[in-house]
Protein backbone atom coordinates (compact mmCIF):
# COMPACT_ATOMS: atom_id res chain seq x y z
CA UNK A 1 0.00 0.00 0.00
CA UNK A 2 1.34 3.44 -0.91
CA UNK A 3 0.93 6.72 0.90
CA UNK A 4 -1.00 8.22 -1.99
CA UNK A 5 -3.70 5.57 -1.67
CA UNK A 6 -4.72 7.07 1.68
CA UNK A 7 -7.36 9.77 1.64
CA UNK A 8 -6.31 13.08 3.17
CA UNK A 9 -8.43 12.29 6.23
CA UNK A 10 -6.91 8.80 6.56
CA UNK A 11 -3.38 10.19 6.34
CA UNK A 12 -4.11 12.78 9.02
CA UNK A 13 -5.81 10.27 11.31
CA UNK A 14 -3.02 7.72 10.98
CA UNK A 15 -0.29 10.25 11.52
CA UNK A 16 -2.00 11.58 14.64
CA UNK A 17 -2.59 8.09 16.08
CA UNK A 18 0.01 5.34 15.49
CA UNK A 19 1.95 7.32 12.94
CA UNK A 20 2.71 7.01 9.25
CA UNK A 21 5.43 4.39 8.82
CA UNK A 22 7.18 5.00 5.50
CA UNK A 23 9.59 2.68 3.73
CA UNK A 24 12.29 5.06 2.52
CA UNK A 25 14.94 2.52 1.61
CA UNK A 26 17.31 1.71 3.16
CA UNK A 27 15.34 2.63 6.30
CA UNK A 28 11.80 2.76 7.65
CA UNK A 29 10.69 5.99 9.29
CA UNK A 30 7.65 6.38 11.53
CA UNK A 31 6.24 9.92 11.78
CA UNK A 32 3.69 10.84 14.39
CA UNK A 33 2.08 14.25 14.55
CA UNK A 34 -1.26 15.87 15.24
CA UNK A 35 -0.45 18.59 12.67
CA UNK A 36 -3.03 18.12 9.93
CA UNK A 37 -1.24 20.39 7.45
CA UNK A 38 1.95 18.36 7.88
CA UNK A 39 0.10 15.12 7.10
CA UNK A 40 -1.29 16.71 3.97
CA UNK A 41 2.10 18.04 2.81
CA UNK A 42 3.77 14.68 3.47
CA UNK A 43 1.03 12.84 1.62
CA UNK A 44 1.69 15.05 -1.41
CA UNK A 45 5.48 14.65 -1.34
CA UNK A 46 5.67 10.99 -0.34
CA UNK A 47 2.63 9.70 -2.26
CA UNK A 48 4.58 6.96 -4.12
CA UNK A 49 6.33 5.51 -1.05
CA UNK A 50 5.27 2.19 0.47
CA UNK A 51 3.60 2.21 3.85
CA UNK A 52 4.84 -0.18 6.50
CA UNK A 53 2.37 -1.79 8.86
CA UNK A 54 1.84 0.05 12.12
CA UNK A 55 3.51 -2.76 14.08
CA UNK A 56 6.56 -3.06 11.82
CA UNK A 57 9.98 -2.12 13.12
CA UNK A 58 10.93 1.44 12.30
CA UNK A 59 14.61 2.44 12.25
CA UNK A 60 13.66 5.98 13.21
CA UNK A 61 10.65 7.22 15.20
CA UNK A 62 9.95 10.92 14.78
CA UNK A 63 7.31 13.07 16.44
CA UNK A 64 6.50 16.58 15.29
CA UNK A 65 4.56 18.44 17.98
CA UNK A 66 3.46 21.99 18.70
CA UNK A 67 5.28 23.79 21.49
CA UNK A 68 4.95 27.24 22.96
CA UNK A 69 7.13 29.94 21.42
CA UNK A 70 9.93 31.64 23.27
CA UNK A 71 7.67 34.53 24.32
CA UNK A 72 4.96 32.17 25.45
CA UNK A 73 2.72 32.82 22.48
CA UNK A 74 0.64 29.67 22.45
CA UNK A 75 1.27 26.99 19.84
CA UNK A 76 3.56 28.92 17.53
CA UNK A 77 6.45 26.52 17.08
CA UNK A 78 7.12 22.90 16.23
CA UNK A 79 9.49 20.51 17.97
CA UNK A 80 11.33 17.63 16.28
CA UNK A 81 11.51 14.63 18.63
CA UNK A 82 13.48 11.59 17.56
CA UNK A 83 13.27 8.45 19.66
CA UNK A 84 12.28 10.64 22.60
CA UNK A 85 15.11 13.17 22.29
CA UNK A 86 15.00 16.78 21.05
CA UNK A 87 18.27 17.55 19.25
CA UNK A 88 17.18 20.96 17.89
CA UNK A 89 15.54 24.17 19.04
CA UNK A 90 11.93 24.44 17.80
CA UNK A 91 11.16 25.92 14.37
CA UNK A 92 8.23 28.17 13.42
CA UNK A 93 5.15 25.99 13.14
CA UNK A 94 4.71 26.59 9.42
CA UNK A 95 8.20 25.14 8.80
CA UNK A 96 7.30 21.70 10.16
CA UNK A 97 8.00 19.91 6.88
CA UNK A 98 11.45 21.48 6.27
CA UNK A 99 12.26 20.67 9.88
CA UNK A 100 11.23 17.05 9.39
CA UNK A 101 13.41 16.79 6.28
CA UNK A 102 16.47 18.41 7.84
CA UNK A 103 15.96 16.47 11.04
CA UNK A 104 15.81 13.18 9.19
CA UNK A 105 19.04 14.09 7.35
CA UNK A 106 20.68 14.75 10.70
CA UNK A 107 19.49 11.46 12.15
CA UNK A 108 20.66 9.53 9.11
CA UNK A 109 24.11 11.17 9.13
CA UNK A 110 24.54 10.41 12.83
CA UNK A 111 23.36 6.80 12.82
CA UNK A 112 23.92 4.99 9.55
CA UNK A 113 27.53 4.06 10.09
CA UNK A 114 27.19 0.73 8.36
CA UNK A 115 27.76 2.84 5.24
CA UNK A 116 30.23 5.48 4.18
CA UNK A 117 28.05 8.59 3.92
CA UNK A 118 29.15 11.13 1.34
CA UNK A 119 27.53 14.55 1.17
CA UNK A 120 26.48 14.01 -2.40
CA UNK A 121 23.67 13.75 -4.89
CA UNK A 122 23.51 10.51 -6.87
CA UNK A 123 21.93 9.86 -10.26
CA UNK A 124 22.07 6.97 -12.69
CA UNK A 125 21.60 6.44 -16.40
CA UNK A 126 22.15 3.21 -18.32
CA UNK A 127 23.29 1.27 -15.25
CA UNK A 128 25.99 3.89 -14.63
CA UNK A 129 25.70 5.90 -11.41
CA UNK A 130 27.34 9.29 -11.01
CA UNK A 131 28.15 10.47 -7.50
CA UNK A 132 28.05 14.28 -7.24
CA UNK A 133 29.74 15.24 -3.96
CA UNK A 134 29.43 18.88 -2.91
CA UNK A 135 28.76 21.10 0.04
CA UNK A 136 25.60 23.25 0.24
CA UNK A 137 25.27 25.96 -2.39
CA UNK A 138 26.97 24.11 -5.20
CA UNK A 139 23.68 23.26 -6.91
CA UNK A 140 23.73 19.49 -6.46
CA UNK A 141 20.05 19.21 -5.45
CA UNK A 142 18.90 21.25 -8.44
CA UNK A 143 21.18 19.29 -10.73
CA UNK A 144 19.92 15.92 -9.47
CA UNK A 145 16.27 16.99 -9.62
CA UNK A 146 16.63 18.36 -13.14
CA UNK A 147 18.40 15.22 -14.37
CA UNK A 148 15.58 13.09 -12.98
CA UNK A 149 13.20 15.05 -15.21
CA UNK A 150 15.28 14.04 -18.26
CA UNK A 151 15.31 10.27 -17.87
CA UNK A 152 17.96 9.82 -15.19
CA UNK A 153 17.21 7.75 -12.12
CA UNK A 154 17.33 9.83 -8.93
CA UNK A 155 18.97 8.10 -5.98
CA UNK A 156 19.54 11.05 -3.64
CA UNK A 157 20.11 14.79 -3.48
CA UNK A 158 21.96 14.68 -0.15
CA UNK A 159 23.57 11.32 0.65
CA UNK A 160 25.96 9.27 -1.43
CA UNK A 161 25.57 6.06 0.54
CA UNK A 162 28.51 3.81 -0.24
CA UNK A 163 28.44 0.16 0.81
CA UNK A 164 31.53 -0.50 2.92
CA UNK A 165 32.18 -3.70 1.02
CA UNK A 166 32.25 -3.15 -2.73
CA UNK A 167 31.64 0.09 -4.58
CA UNK A 168 27.87 0.11 -4.91
CA UNK A 169 25.85 3.15 -4.01
CA UNK A 170 22.58 2.67 -2.14
CA UNK A 171 19.57 4.90 -2.90
CA UNK A 172 17.99 7.14 -0.30
CA UNK A 173 15.52 8.80 -2.63
CA UNK A 174 13.80 11.59 -0.75
CA UNK A 175 12.39 14.94 -1.83
CA UNK A 176 15.06 17.40 -3.00
CA UNK A 177 15.19 20.59 -0.96
CA UNK A 178 15.31 23.40 -3.54
CA UNK A 179 16.43 26.75 -2.22
CA UNK A 180 15.88 30.35 -3.31
CA UNK A 181 16.55 30.95 -7.04
CA UNK A 182 16.70 27.23 -7.82
CA UNK A 183 12.97 26.90 -7.13
CA UNK A 184 12.09 29.09 -10.11
CA UNK A 185 14.88 27.53 -12.16
CA UNK A 186 13.29 24.09 -11.67
CA UNK A 187 9.77 25.37 -12.29
CA UNK A 188 10.90 26.76 -15.61
CA UNK A 189 13.04 23.73 -16.47
CA UNK A 190 10.37 21.14 -15.64
CA UNK A 191 6.90 22.75 -15.51
CA UNK A 192 5.24 19.36 -14.91
CA UNK A 193 7.37 18.46 -11.90
CA UNK A 194 5.65 18.57 -8.53
CA UNK A 195 7.20 21.18 -6.27
CA UNK A 196 5.50 21.53 -2.90
CA UNK A 197 4.73 24.42 -0.58
CA UNK A 198 7.07 27.43 -0.48
CA UNK A 199 8.62 28.02 2.94
CA UNK A 200 10.00 31.58 3.10
CA UNK A 201 12.44 32.83 5.73
CA UNK A 202 13.84 29.49 6.82
CA UNK A 203 17.43 29.29 8.06
CA UNK A 204 18.43 28.55 4.47
CA UNK A 205 16.19 31.17 2.83
CA UNK A 206 13.12 30.15 0.86
CA UNK A 207 12.78 26.39 0.51
CA UNK A 208 10.46 24.14 -1.51
CA UNK A 209 10.62 20.38 -2.04
CA UNK A 210 10.79 18.56 -5.35
CA UNK A 211 8.86 15.29 -5.42
CA UNK A 212 10.96 12.33 -6.54
CA UNK A 213 9.73 10.88 -9.86
CA UNK A 214 7.72 7.66 -9.45
CA UNK A 215 10.11 5.50 -11.48
CA UNK A 216 13.00 6.37 -9.17
CA UNK A 217 10.97 5.47 -6.08
CA UNK A 218 9.89 2.15 -7.58
CA UNK A 219 13.61 1.27 -7.95
CA UNK A 220 14.37 2.58 -4.49
CA UNK A 221 15.74 -0.73 -3.19
CA UNK A 222 18.14 -1.34 -6.08
CA UNK A 223 21.78 -0.34 -5.50
CA UNK A 224 23.75 1.08 -8.42
CA UNK A 225 27.30 0.70 -9.65
CA UNK A 226 29.38 3.86 -9.41
CA UNK A 227 30.85 4.79 -12.78
CA UNK A 228 32.25 8.25 -12.03
CA UNK A 229 32.60 10.87 -9.34
CA UNK A 230 31.84 14.43 -10.40
CA UNK A 231 32.34 17.41 -8.09
CA UNK A 232 29.85 20.04 -9.33
CA UNK A 233 30.49 23.77 -8.96
CA UNK A 234 27.72 26.12 -10.06
CA UNK A 235 28.52 29.70 -11.03
CA UNK A 236 25.67 31.58 -12.68
CA UNK A 237 26.50 32.39 -16.28
CA UNK A 238 29.83 30.54 -16.29
CA UNK A 239 30.71 28.43 -19.31
CA UNK A 240 30.88 24.70 -18.79
CA UNK A 241 34.20 22.97 -18.15
CA UNK A 242 35.10 19.47 -17.10
CA UNK A 243 38.52 18.74 -15.55
CA UNK A 244 39.84 15.28 -14.73
CA UNK A 245 41.10 14.79 -11.19
CA UNK A 246 43.99 12.63 -10.06
CA UNK A 247 43.00 9.72 -7.85
CA UNK A 248 44.89 10.85 -4.75
CA UNK A 249 43.32 14.30 -5.09
CA UNK A 250 39.88 12.76 -5.57
CA UNK A 251 40.50 10.54 -2.53
CA UNK A 252 41.20 13.51 -0.27
CA UNK A 253 38.24 15.49 -1.61
CA UNK A 254 35.90 12.53 -1.05
CA UNK A 255 37.20 11.74 2.43
CA UNK A 256 36.86 15.40 3.38
CA UNK A 257 33.33 15.47 2.01
CA UNK A 258 32.06 12.44 3.92
CA UNK A 259 29.85 12.83 6.99
CA UNK A 260 31.36 9.86 8.80
CA UNK A 261 34.79 9.06 7.31
CA UNK A 262 36.46 9.33 10.73
CA UNK A 263 33.73 7.27 12.36
CA UNK A 264 33.98 4.25 10.07
CA UNK A 265 37.79 4.34 10.22
CA UNK A 266 39.75 1.80 8.23
CA UNK A 267 36.64 0.53 6.43
CA UNK A 268 36.05 4.06 5.18
CA UNK A 269 39.64 4.33 3.93
CA UNK A 270 39.24 1.06 2.03
CA UNK A 271 35.84 2.11 0.63
CA UNK A 272 37.16 5.44 -0.67
CA UNK A 273 40.21 3.67 -2.12
CA UNK A 274 38.02 1.19 -3.98
CA UNK A 275 35.75 3.96 -5.18
CA UNK A 276 38.47 6.14 -6.68
CA UNK A 277 40.37 3.20 -8.15
CA UNK A 278 37.31 1.97 -10.04
CA UNK A 279 35.89 5.36 -11.04
CA UNK A 280 37.14 8.38 -12.94
CA UNK A 281 36.79 11.67 -11.09
CA UNK A 282 36.09 15.14 -12.44
CA UNK A 283 35.34 18.69 -11.44
CA UNK A 284 32.37 20.08 -13.38
CA UNK A 285 32.03 23.87 -13.50
CA UNK A 286 28.78 25.04 -15.04
CA UNK A 287 26.49 28.01 -15.30
CA UNK A 288 23.28 26.45 -16.59
CA UNK A 289 21.53 23.11 -16.40
CA UNK A 290 21.53 22.27 -20.11
CA UNK A 291 25.33 22.44 -20.42
CA UNK A 292 25.79 20.46 -17.19
CA UNK A 293 23.44 17.76 -18.50
CA UNK A 294 25.39 17.52 -21.76
CA UNK A 295 28.68 17.12 -19.86
CA UNK A 296 27.25 14.40 -17.58
CA UNK A 297 25.69 12.57 -20.55
CA UNK A 298 29.13 12.61 -22.14
CA UNK A 299 30.75 11.08 -19.03
CA UNK A 300 28.22 8.24 -19.06
CA UNK A 301 28.86 7.64 -22.77
CA UNK A 302 32.61 7.44 -22.07
CA UNK A 303 32.12 4.88 -19.31
CA UNK A 304 30.08 2.73 -21.68
CA UNK A 305 32.99 2.72 -24.14
CA UNK A 306 35.58 1.68 -21.51
CA UNK B 1 72.96 10.04 29.41
CA UNK B 2 72.85 12.23 26.34
CA UNK B 3 71.77 10.59 23.08
CA UNK B 4 73.46 12.03 20.01
CA UNK B 5 71.76 12.24 16.62
CA UNK B 6 73.83 9.38 15.23
CA UNK B 7 72.58 7.08 18.00
CA UNK B 8 68.91 7.67 17.29
CA UNK B 9 66.85 4.84 15.87
CA UNK B 10 63.27 4.88 14.67
CA UNK B 11 60.24 2.71 15.07
CA UNK B 12 56.47 3.02 14.75
CA UNK B 13 54.50 3.89 17.90
CA UNK B 14 53.15 0.86 19.78
CA UNK B 15 49.97 -0.43 18.16
CA UNK B 16 50.53 1.61 15.01
CA UNK B 17 49.41 0.23 11.65
CA UNK B 18 49.81 2.08 8.38
CA UNK B 19 47.83 1.46 5.20
CA UNK B 20 49.09 2.84 1.90
CA UNK B 21 47.35 3.49 -1.42
CA UNK B 22 49.72 4.44 -4.21
CA UNK B 23 48.16 6.61 -6.93
CA UNK B 24 49.71 8.42 -9.90
CA UNK B 25 49.41 11.83 -8.22
CA UNK B 26 50.44 10.88 -4.69
CA UNK B 27 50.38 8.29 -1.94
CA UNK B 28 47.51 8.31 0.53
CA UNK B 29 48.23 6.76 3.91
CA UNK B 30 45.86 5.83 6.70
CA UNK B 31 47.10 5.97 10.27
CA UNK B 32 45.00 3.23 11.84
CA UNK B 33 46.01 4.19 15.38
CA UNK B 34 44.18 7.52 15.32
CA UNK B 35 42.14 7.28 12.11
CA UNK B 36 43.98 10.09 10.28
CA UNK B 37 44.65 10.21 6.54
CA UNK B 38 47.76 11.82 5.02
CA UNK B 39 48.92 12.63 1.51
CA UNK B 40 52.59 11.69 1.20
CA UNK B 41 55.33 11.99 -1.37
CA UNK B 42 57.43 8.95 -2.26
CA UNK B 43 60.25 9.82 0.18
CA UNK B 44 57.93 10.01 3.18
CA UNK B 45 56.00 6.88 2.24
CA UNK B 46 59.17 4.84 1.65
CA UNK B 47 60.69 6.09 4.89
CA UNK B 48 57.64 4.94 6.81
CA UNK B 49 57.67 1.59 5.04
CA UNK B 50 61.36 1.10 5.94
CA UNK B 51 60.75 1.98 9.60
CA UNK B 52 57.75 -0.35 9.68
CA UNK B 53 59.75 -3.23 8.11
CA UNK B 54 62.81 -2.79 10.34
CA UNK B 55 62.02 -1.15 13.68
CA UNK B 56 64.94 0.48 15.47
CA UNK B 57 67.04 1.29 12.39
CA UNK B 58 69.39 4.24 12.76
CA UNK B 59 68.90 7.31 10.60
CA UNK B 60 71.97 6.54 8.51
CA UNK B 61 70.71 3.00 7.80
CA UNK B 62 67.29 4.30 6.84
CA UNK B 63 69.00 6.81 4.57
CA UNK B 64 70.98 4.10 2.78
CA UNK B 65 67.91 1.93 2.26
CA UNK B 66 65.86 4.89 1.10
CA UNK B 67 68.36 5.92 -1.57
CA UNK B 68 68.42 2.32 -2.72
CA UNK B 69 64.63 1.99 -2.87
CA UNK B 70 64.14 5.28 -4.69
CA UNK B 71 67.19 4.71 -6.94
CA UNK B 72 68.46 8.23 -6.38
CA UNK B 73 71.92 9.62 -5.56
CA UNK B 74 72.71 11.02 -2.14
CA UNK B 75 72.81 14.53 -3.60
CA UNK B 76 69.10 14.24 -4.39
CA UNK B 77 68.24 13.48 -0.76
CA UNK B 78 71.00 14.33 1.72
CA UNK B 79 71.00 12.79 5.18
CA UNK B 80 70.10 16.16 6.72
CA UNK B 81 66.84 16.24 4.72
CA UNK B 82 65.93 12.79 5.91
CA UNK B 83 66.53 13.87 9.51
CA UNK B 84 64.14 16.79 9.03
CA UNK B 85 61.60 14.45 7.45
CA UNK B 86 61.83 11.94 10.30
CA UNK B 87 61.27 14.62 12.91
CA UNK B 88 58.25 15.90 10.95
CA UNK B 89 56.87 12.37 10.92
CA UNK B 90 57.55 12.22 14.64
CA UNK B 91 55.54 15.44 15.11
CA UNK B 92 52.61 13.64 13.46
CA UNK B 93 53.12 10.70 15.83
CA UNK B 94 53.79 8.42 12.87
CA UNK B 95 57.27 7.39 14.12
CA UNK B 96 59.07 7.40 17.50
CA UNK B 97 62.73 8.14 18.16
CA UNK B 98 64.49 5.53 20.28
CA UNK B 99 67.97 5.52 21.81
CA UNK B 100 70.27 2.91 20.22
Amino acid sequence: MRVGSLSRDDAQTRMAANGLALHIPPITVRVRSPLRFLAEQMRDLYCDYELADAGDFADVDIRMVRVRGIRNFPHTEVQFIVDGTTPFDPFPLAQALPMFEWGLNWVFAHRMHRYLLLHAAVVERGERALVLPAWPGSGKSTLAASLSCRGWRYLSDEFGIIALEGVNVVPFARPAALKNESIDVMREFAPDAFIGTLYPETRKGTVAHFRVPTQSILRGRAPARVAAIVFPQFNAGASVSLSALGKATAFLKLAGNAFNYEVVGERGFRAVSALVRKSDSYVLRYGDLASAHAALDDIVRRTHMQ
Amino acid sequence: MVTTKSEIGWRLPAGQRLLFEDFDDGIVMFDALVGATHLLNASAAETLAIVEDAPGLATTDIHRRLLDRLSIPEAALPLSELEVLLWRLEDLNLVCAVAQ
